[in-house]
């Protein structure tokens, strides 16, 4: 069961990999959404092949209901935000949001 | 196990895609893929209420959100990405892969078995009983986001203008 577990664990850790790099080197504001939620794809396959490997699978279902709902309203709000970035600077870019002009 | 395996490469597979495509539309949908794959990875590892979560809500709901923000906010998704990104991406990830690899071969038999008792009850028990907080918790994040989302919509007040 050991092995088993540090398989999900290391396609969880790939995961998170590929998120993080799409966060560190992209620039379009709905591509760096796109990383987060693959970061968050890869922490609950954690959190879930933890429980499995453990036979605690309903604790580990009951945290994992938890992440998603926070995960949704994360995204709503983070959606809403890029949304109004768009009308004020009617561009997607990240490096427009540096000036921080009024 | 080879079907697990196999699911959990195509979850990589297709997250890869969706962090990689210029369409926002198509990453979108890649998107969803992926969240469908993790679904049937957790039905699999018989847990199938986060599996129906996962499914229903990550891969419906948020797939929506998504693609009501990309046609929102159409002209403006010709965001010129740096090429060098795509480019580089294939070295960095073979280069985690075999780090991966060869970390977790080294972690094999030196981590402890992971004990545990088998767990009594039904997931409903577990949820309303021992994680009462957790869902006090989860109902203020959704009045949180509701009001956040209300917040960044409301209309101006004619004195702002």
């Amino acid at each position: 069961m050991n092995n088993t577990w540090l398989l999900y664990m290391s396609f969880a850790a790939v995961l998170v990999f590929v998120g993080l790099y799409c966060l560190l080197s992209m620039r379009n504001l709905i591509k760096l959404f796109i990383g987060i939620e693959v970061v968050s794809k890869g922490i609950s396959l954690a959190l879930v092949a933890t429980g499995y490997a453990k036979k605690n699978i309903l604790v580990a279902q009951a945290l994992a209901v938890t992440f998603i709902v926070i995960e949704v309203s994360v995204v709503a709000t983070a959606l809403a935000i890029i949304i109004n970035t768009y009308r004020h600077t009617r561009s997607l870019d990240i490096r427009k949001l540096a000036k921080l002009k009024g | 196990m080879i079907i697990e395996i196999a699911l959990l490469c195509g979850l990589v597979l297709f997250s890869v895609a969706a962090v990689l495509f210029r369409d926002l539309l198509r990453a979108a949908i890649c998107l969803a893929v992926a969240s469908l794959l993790l679904g049937i990875i957790f039905f699999r590892m018989k847990a199938p209420y986060i599996g129906a979560f996962e499914i229903s809500i990550v891969a419906g709901l948020i797939t929506v959100l998504f693609i009501v923000t990309i046609a929102l906010t159409k002209t403006g998704g010709d965001v010129r990405e740096s090429k060098a990104a795509s480019w580089i991406f294939p070295l960095f990830f073979v280069v985690f892969l075999v780090l991966d690899f060869f970390v977790m071969r080294g972690l094999m038999g030196k981590i402890p078995a992971l004990g545990g008792t088998r767990e009594q009850g039904t997931f409903g028990e577990v949820l309303w009983k021992l994680r009462t907080f957790d869902l006090v918790g989860q109902i203020g994040v959704i009045f949180a986001g509701v009001l956040a989302v209300l917040a960044l919509f409301r209309k101006r007040d004619k004195d702002d203008e």
